[in-house]
């Protein structure tokens, strides 16, 4: 009896290893079974997505904020004497106020270099059924994105759209470790191809040996034929550290990129390149430091 | 196994994978999320019958398939959620001395997620996928393992209640 409930199970394990190979070959071949069955899915996630993404927006930021409560109990002082105060005035909800200046800001970068955008709201992140870095945003088909298009933030370069369904869409942030985007230092010829590592950082390689790069530099997108899967001109990050090897063929550097991706609400799709290149027009300009010279005048000696 | 309590536990799983989905994956945990999904069905493996493994393995697996962000083939959870089932069905005598003991049983449900984050991870690179850093790839396995330590205590009582919930009156 046992031996033919062993069977039985040997038999139902052949059956579910040969459907899951089944499936996978299906999908390796090229029979676009989960594109459709995953946009299916998008589709109806979508609205709870949306709903979920208005209800809970505040516990994205559960974790930091528990592990904050230790200081809490300092500011409880200090905060009920502002409370008096910030009750005459008028409170606005500061995640609409945040994703508003984000959205204003991106509107802001894509202006000064001529992409045509649709701007989107990110409405997941990432998923456990996967090791990539990725998010979903409240735009899909309908409004005009497609495959390949370019997401940039009020910061600069945020990913690619990976895939599309009609209402959502999946973007591959920079920060996956398969993300490969080719830059050019702003302000020089010098190009290379920036790497996410699943990180805050990212590895820059140098393709000219003789090019220098210095702690600092700024690097933009070179952009793709077509402004697929790149527009140019996009700020993608800034050098931290120069990496120093003497034995390496090219040279390489960490770069902390220009968008933080971890604090992300509004993004915008370029939809359309710009005609010209850009260059190096986005780059935000260094406030102008203020240098005070002084002089010092000998003390006066006591006069008797 | 009756089909009421296969499409019973399969809808529950959608759900706890929905919830997942739409909710928990907006939490920015430290180092690397946490999948409420996984714990569950490792927590469903752990409980069933030799059959019930791996069927619901099989299924559990597929559901995780249809995850909109994943960008890995079609049925390779399926696979890899296959092969977990089995993996419990021939231990489920020794499975049976973790039951006994909570902290042991979630530290055995813990481990099991991370070990099926990492078989995933095999498996996708023996299919080609760029799946990143050995590094990072062991730090996110880490962090999903200690989070689902921390978590699984919250709702394994439910979990458990909802599976007595979904059994026939034959089986129980």
């Amino acid at each position: 009896m046992a031996k033919s409930g062993g069977n039985r199970s040997r038999l139902l394990l052949v059956l579910l290893l040969v459907s899951s190979l089944f499936l996978i070959t299906l999908d390796l071949r090229g029979v676009n079974l989960a594109g459709a069955i995953r946009g299916s899915v998008a589709s109806a996630l979508s609205p709870v997505e949306k709903l979920f993404s208005n209800l809970f927006s505040p516990i994205g930021n559960l974790v930091g904020d528990i592990r904050n409560l230790g200081q809490a109990n300092e500011k409880i002082e200090k905060l009920t004497k502002e409370l008096d105060q910030l009750k005459s005035k008028e409170i606005m909800d500061e995640d609409t106020v945040g994703q508003l200046s984000q959205l204003r800001n991106v509107l802001d970068l894509a202006g000064r270099a001529d992409y045509k955008i649709v701007a989107a709201r990110v409405i997941n992140r990432g998923s456990s059924a996967t090791f990539k870095e990725t998010i979903t945003i409240d735009v899909g088909s309908s409004s005009g994105i497609s495959k390949n298009m370019t997401v940039i933030s009020d910061g600069g370069l945020v990913g690619v759209v990976k895939s599309v369904s009609s209402s959502t869409s999946i973007v591959m942030l920079m920060s996956d470790p398969t993300f490969k985007i080719g830059v050019r230092i702003a302000g020089t010829q010098s190009i290379g191809v920036l790497s996410g590592k699943g990180g805050n950082t990212y590895l820059l390689q140098l393709l000219d040996a003789t090019g220098e790069i210095k702690v600092g530099d700024k690097l933009v997108a070179r952009g793709s034929e077509g402004g697929r899967p790149f527009v140019p001109g996009v700020p993608v990050g800034t050098v931290i550290e120069v990496q120093s090897n003497t034995s390496a063929i090219t040279q390489n550097a960490d770069v902390k990129a220009s968008a933080n991706l971890n604090q992300i609400g509004i993004v915008a799709v370029v939809v359309s390149p710009p005609k010209g290149d850009p260059r190096d027009s986005l780059i935000p300009k260094p406030n102008p430091t203020v240098t005070v010279y002084v002089t010092p005048t000998p003390t006066p000696s006591p006069t008797k | 196994m009756s089909q009421l309590r296969v499409l019973n536990t399969s809808l529950f799983l959608f759900v706890i994978f929905l919830i997942q989905e739409t909710i928990i994956s907006r939490i920015n945990f430290p180092i690397n999320g946490f999948s409420l999904y996984l714990a569950a069905l490792m927590v469903l493996l752990a409980l069933e019958d030799r059959t019930g493994s791996l069927v619901f393995g099989f299924i559990g697996g597929v559901i995780m398939d249809f995850s909109v962000a994943a960008d890995t083939p079609f049925g390779q959870w399926a696979l890899v959620m296959t092969i977990m089932g089995y993996l419990f069905s021939i231990n489920k005598e020794s499975i049976g001395d973790f039951t006994e003991t909570p902290i042991l049983f979630i530290g055995f449900i813990s481990f099991a997620s991370g070990f099926c984050l990492l078989f995933f991870a095999l498996i996708g690179t023996l299919l080609g996928e760029e799946m990143g850093g050995l590094i990072r790839n062991f730090g996110l396995i880490f962090a999903n393992t200690l989070w689902t330590f921390l978590i699984t205590p919250i709702f394994l009582p439910l979990i458990i209640r909802m599976r007595k919930v979904m059994l026939t009156s034959r089986e129980k």
